[in-house]
């Protein structure tokens, strides 16, 4: 099959998929339903990777196929189409094989559920949409993909819509992504309106004549692309969970955790950094816009990374941590470094969702237990998941040997964001905070990575745990942990590959020496970018810097929770103020509580109490309905049933309007 | 001289062939007896086919005058006798097999029914009084029976008598305009009118030209000589009332407007202000009327009322684009209107008909595909978008508005919500109102009626609005 | 002596019809009254269709009155028809009765 054929199929066999389980899985039955969506999924994947595969040796020339006119209204057109250059080749393969790996494996998890048809259906369908976003080739359809795995990303948060948490989670993220929608969409109509079209294609070669324009905003003047570039990314910090509107991720976590594992930390919450990427032609020409990038990301790196030492709910920790390396590749991307965020999110995705489906084992082998404090030794018990979770961690903590090609996937792609940031911060302050911020976050990522390990599967086993889930399970389960069944094993064992040799393997191609044939100008690097270049020239300790402070981390882990057992649960209890603003994530959703949600309220109450009720309802339908209800009984009663009323009526009618006539024309008039 | 009157009896064929085979059947039923029933509406269902497929090939013929301009076929002739013929077959159909079902069937109902179409044949092609008095006697006297076929039901009898002494009355009203109308004028024909209106009393003609109205305001049931229409309703038989809420109504608004736009154009400014003042009253009573209604025949007799007065408010308009509006409306609203009497018809509890809101209650649980049909019906009717029934009242209010007529326009949108009310009532009744005792089977027959009108109403009329549209053009450009 | 003209057919044309209208809504005890005055108003009807046929010269006129008397008769006939199934079903036919329906 040529290209343009395995694109196509890649792209709609989920769909078919979801099809299949979303309206015949009753029919069909539970298995089959399963079945044919992960086998569906699987061959989408085959294709991806067959593609990716081409590109990636540089025999497939970038291509857009153009499948229908979406609208066509003036001077505005939209088509669907599949977009093919190593950019969404890269997320072709990310996503279909993070999704074919949670299908897999959720036939395991999900074997108790009773709704395995309709859980099947959103993931196909959540992957459709994300393979619809990443091969958009014009705003319409990206804000359509956008939306989608919004959508899906909500069924799915809600999936147990039974439980008042997963349910509010589901709102929460639903709500929270408008906002980032709203920026997101005002950025896409100002680019119509600035460029005349959305297509890409014809929408970037234009952007280097309008660099200069500005416009009024706001009543201040601003450079166009900047002003772009800033409501572009709002809509991205809302989808990647960046700083200030991070706060849904954490609660999404209410979802199965094979959901977790693939759309909050391998697909959706990437495409973010995946736009701003895309859009690298509009960022390149805005660098206030950049500024912004690079601050948000970084913060955000440093902040989640924070929240995540002192969290106890072992997909919490993973949540705030993917949240802590989404900011890496923003501010990866910021600094100009695109293809070392690209590559970020590229090994990211592997052990990401590995520690997650590793987290999701725990928590199947624990009966739905996800408090890190009621766990412990589980390493005898699950000794498979403990292996699968330490090439997790290690990945995630970027070990390696620097100055050689020997370490993790994580080594080669942070190495590389913070090389560049250190690169770049020579001349740029902004940079400069977020190559320390990103080494601080490394040395934080590796103690709660660590923590997370030493807590879960070192030290005794709690025999509390036994009856804080009693409630939750069946009486005629054996309580004791178990180690998961192979059907969730095998993703495990396909993304540990990933997790240890996917950096050594593209190292070259994404970010180092042969970039520029990889990437084919799908990414744009403006004459004055060199950052990836520069980043070889920096100096020996900021090689090693790395590596240290993640081994800080690892030894404080070590002490805290293996060595001096206890220390950590005895600052967790002290709850000193450093402690409590970490456990409490810096009081975010207190403080949107205190300020967006109850000024909300307030105004709805002022909005329904006085607006509504007494206004709107008072005059209007209320006092309107109690007015027409009287005037249709007076009616009613006119209507007596008496055959010489309706003649009355009748004559009365007639000599009115004879009058009426007679006015009309002229006697009385 | 021959060759004259075989020519014209051709381009009459609709209607000599309808009186012809109306006799016919009538002796075989006399003869035969209430055993052909059956045999004998279906033969009538085929007449009425016939009929509709001899105006189908008349289609584009230029207009014909007939009978010294006693009627003339043309596209609005045809576009009405089309609806007419199409509704009556449809209400034969839907009443032979009710009547069957409730014990009721005799011969005279399909043979009454091809009678009252041929009135209503001649109605909308009417081109002088006489012929147009001649064709609302023919409809009513066989509409009266009808209203009392239900012989041994004292609520039919009753509604046959009053809709009988009403239609009397005003068929009384109706001639008196007539007369003064030819008396000051001296002409009959509805050209010859116009043209000597310059020089008649303006006064006499008005006056006659009110009466007449009102005669004609009866006969589409806009208030305020709309006072028979619940009591009829509720007492008829239903598919004798789906039929009354279509056919007769579409032919009375064509006939209305030919004589008020070929006869009176002179005389606009009046009649105009006659029927906003119609209008208006009908949007009115029949809005506020059904709000406190618990029988749906008689709600939806007040739904008629105002939904007549929003097919006047185009006709007020008093243009081509106002008659082409009126007719695409009062095409929605025959179809949606049989449509909802249909589905009254398709079950029963214990052999009695739903017929009350109680009896809705909860029909959503028990006939799902019912309470469906019912519900796209009843959300067209209510005018929401994108069913028909929007598109109907979007052509009428865009011809009040483009006419200059804001303010009606305006009171039709207010009256439309608040009619709107009792649609909604119903569904919601229907969906989520508790009760789920059990119904009888399904009458397919009706079944279906109501299902292809709900899909009507639905996705098909989007097919059709762009064919109806022009057609309707086409007809109402006659006039003008 | 004034000759009579078309004036006093239409004046006693219009008393007639007034008549017949009023008969409708006062005969409240019996229906046959109100056939009775239905007939007096197409009777008046009449009277109006000759005069001005006179009037005008023509038969026209004439002619509609033919078809209304035609018509009115068909009309007494249903309406008589009518009436027969209201009474068979209450066993009376007081105008007052005919009011189950209303509302």
């Amino acid at each position: 099959m040529d290209a343009q054929s395995l694109i196509t199929f890649a792209i709609f066999a989920p769909l078919l998929g979801a099809v299949i389980a979303g309206f015949f899985g009753r029919l069909i039955g539970d298995r089959a339903a399963q079945l044919s969506t992960t086998a569906l999924v699987f061959a989408a994947c085959a294709a991806s990777w067959v593609i990716f595969l081409q590109v990636f040796s540089g025999s497939l020339e970038a291509f857009t196929l153009q499948y229908l006119r979406f609208i066509d209204v003036g001077s505005f057109t939209a088509h669907w189409s599949a977009r093919l250059d190593t950019l969404s080749a890269v997320m072709l393969v990310v996503v279909t094989s993070v999704s074919a790996l949670v299908h897999f494996y959720s036939i395991g998890y999900m074997e108790e559920d009773p709704h395995k048809p309709r859980f099947f259906a959103y993931l196909s369908l959540f992957t459709f949409a994300m393979l619809m976003l990443v091969t958009a080739a014009d705003f319409m359809q990206l804000f359509f993909g956008w939306e989608g795995v919004g959508l899906a990303s909500y069924l799915l948060i809600g999936f147990w819509y039974k439980k008042s948490t997963a349910s509010a989670a589901a709102i929460k993220a639903f709500v929270v992504n408008r906002v980032g929608d709203f920026g997101f969409a005002l950025g896409i109509i100002g680019c119509f309106w600035l460029f005349g079209t959305i297509e890409f294609a014809e929408l970037f070669p234009q952007i280097a004549a309008k660099s200069d324009v500005s416009v009024a905003f706001l009543g201040m003047s601003l450079p166009a692309m900047d002003l772009l570039g800033v409501l572009l990314f709002i809509g991205a910090m809302g989808k990647s969970a960046q700083f200030f509107l991070h706060t849904w991720l954490p609660d999404a976590m209410e979802g199965p955790t094979p959901v977790s594992a693939l759309i909050h930390a391998a697909t959706m919450v990437t495409a973010g950094v995946y736009m701003v990427c895309l859009l690298s032609p509009l960022y390149e020409f805005a660098p206030v816009a950049k500024t912004v990038i690079t601050v948000v990301g970084a913060v955000t790196a440093l902040f989640a990374a924070t929240v995540g030492l002192a969290q106890n709910d072992i997909k919490r920790v993973i949540a705030y941590s993917t949240c802590s390396q989404l900011g890496y590749m923003f501010f990866a991307a910021g600094i100009g470094a695109y293809q070392a965020a690209m590559f970020h999110l590229f090994t990211h995705a592997f052990f990401k969702a590995l520690l997650f489906l590793g987290a999701g084992s725990v928590i199947h082998g624990m009966h739905h237990e996800q408090d890190m404090r009621n766990m412990g030794g589980l390493a005898r018990f699950m000794p498979v998941t403990y292996a699968v979770m330490l090439i997790g961690t290690l990945a995630i903590t970027g070990f390696g040997i620097p100055g050689t090609y020997l370490g993790f996937a994580g080594f080669f792609s942070k190495d590389a964001i913070i090389e560049s940031a250190y690169a770049a911060g020579l001349h740029n302050g902004a940079a400069h905070m977020a190559f320390w911020f990103g080494l601080i976050a490394a040395g934080l990522t590796a103690f709660y990575s660590w923590r997370l390990a030493f807590m879960t599967f070192h030290g005794p086993l709690p025999k509390a745990h036994e009856g804080a889930h009693g409630d939750a399970h069946d009486d005629d389960h054996h309580h004791e942990p178990h180690e998961s069944p192979m059907v969730m094993l095998i993703p495990l064992f396909v993304l540990s590959v990933g997790a240890v040799f996917a950096g050594y393997v593209f190292y070259d191609a994404f970010v180092d020496h042969h970039q520029a044939e990889f990437w084919r100008g799908a990414i744009y690097t403006a004459a004055d970018n060199h950052v990836l270049h520069d980043r070889h020239d920096v100096p020996g300790w900021v090689l090693w810097a790395p590596f240290v402070v993640s081994m800080l981390g690892l030894f404080g882990a070590f002490v805290a929770y293996i060595w001096k057992r206890g220390m950590g649960k005895r600052v967790a209890d002290r709850g000193g103020p450093l402690h409590s603003l970490f456990y409490n994530k810096w009081w975010f959703d207190e403080l949107y509580d205190a300020t967006f949600v109850r000024l909300t309220r307030v105004l709805g109450d002022v909005f329904w109490k006085v607006g509504d009720q007494k206004i709107i309802d008072g005059f209007g339908p209320n006092g309107f309905a109690a007015t027409a209800a009287h005037t249709a009984r007076r009616l009613a009663k006119l209507q007596s049933g008496f055959v010489y009323h309706y003649a009355f009526v009748m004559l009365l009618g007639v000599l009115v309007l004879g009058a009426l006539g007679l006015w009309l024309s002229g006697v009385w008039g | 001289m021959m060759d004259v009157l075989v020519q014209q009896l051709f381009f009459a064929g609709a209607e000599v062939w309808l009186a012809v085979m109306a006799m016919v059947l009538l002796v075989v039923g006399a003869f035969v007896g209430n055993r052909a029933t059956a045999a004998i509406s279906y033969a009538s269902v085929l007449v009425l086919a016939a009929a509709v497929a001899f105006i189908i090939g008349l289609n584009g013929h230029p207009r014909v005058s007939l009978f010294g301009g006693a009627i003339s076929t043309d596209a609005l002739a045809n576009f009405g006798r089309i609806m007419v013929f199409v509704t009556a077959a449809l209400a034969i159909v839907l009443g032979d097999r009710w009547m069957k079902r409730v014990g009721l069937q005799k011969f005279e109902y399909p043979v009454l029914m091809l009678l009252a179409a041929l009135g209503m044949s001649v109605m909308v092609s009417a081109n002088s009084l006489i012929s147009l008095y001649l064709g609302i006697e023919m409809q009513s006297l066989a509409l009266y029976v009808l209203a009392a076929f239900s012989r041994d039901n004292p609520k039919s009898s009753e509604a046959g008598l009053k809709y009988f002494v009403l239609g009397a009355l005003s068929s009384g009203l109706l001639l008196y305009g007539i007369s003064l109308i030819y008396g000051f004028t001296g002409q009959v024909g509805f050209a010859e009118i116009a043209n000597a209106l310059p020089t008649s009393s303006k006064v006499g003609v008005v006056f006659g030209l009110v009466f007449m109205l009102a005669g004609l305001a009866f006969k589409v049931s806009a208030a305020p000589f709309h006072m028979w229409t619940p009591d009829v309703y509720e007492g008829a038989p239903t598919p004798v009332v789906a039929f009354f809420s279509s056919a007769p109504k579409l032919a009375a608004m064509i006939l209305t407007a030919r004589v008020l736009t070929e006869g009176f154009a002179l005389a606009t400014p009046e009649w105009q202000q006659v029927l906003i003042v119609i209008a208006v009253l009908s949007m009115i009573f029949g809005s506020f009327g059904g709000l406190v209604q618990g029988n749906i025949k008689r709600l939806l007799a007040y739904s008629s009322i105002a939904n007549m007065g929003f097919a006047l408010v185009g006709l007020a308009a008093g243009t081509a684009a106002g008659v082409q509006s009126v007719l695409i409306y009062m095409v929605i609203y025959m179809l949606t209107s049989l449509g909802l009497f249909a589905g009254l018809l398709v079950t029963a509890r214990q052999g009695r008909p739903l017929e009350s809101f109680e009896d809705f209650a909860g029909l959503a649980k028990v006939r799902p595909g019912l309470a469906l049909v019912m519900t796209l019906l009843l959300f067209s009717a209510a005018g929401i978008p994108p069913l028909a029934g929007f598109w109907g009242k979007f052509f009428v209010f865009k011809a009040a508005l483009d006419a200059g007529l804001v303010w009606l326009a305006v009171i039709g949108v207010v009256l439309s919500v608040i009619a709107a009310f009792y649609y909604l009532k119903l569904i919601k009744v229907m969906w989520f109102d508790e009760g789920d005792r059990p119904v009888d089977g399904i009458a397919w027959d009706a079944g279906l009626v109501a299902l292809a009108m709900a899909l009507f109403v639905g996705p098909i009329s989007w097919f059709v609005l762009p064919v109806l549209e022009p057609w309707a053009l086409r007809a109402a450009a006659i006039l003008f | 002596m004034s000759s009579v003209g078309l004036p006093h057919f239409l004046g006693v044309a219009a008393i007639v019809f007034t008549v017949g209208v009023f008969g409708i809504f006062a005969a409240r005890k019996n229906i046959i009254a109100i056939l009775m005055s239905i007939e007096l108003m197409l009777l008046a009807v009449n009277i109006n269709l000759v005069a001005f046929s006179t009037y005008w010269g023509q038969v026209t006129g004439q002619i509609f009155a033919m078809f209304v008397l035609t018509v009115a008769a068909a009309e007494a006939a249903v309406g008589l028809a009518i009436l027969v199934t209201f009474f068979r079903n209450r066993g009376d036919i007081a105008v007052d009765d005919a009011s189950v329906m209303k509302g």
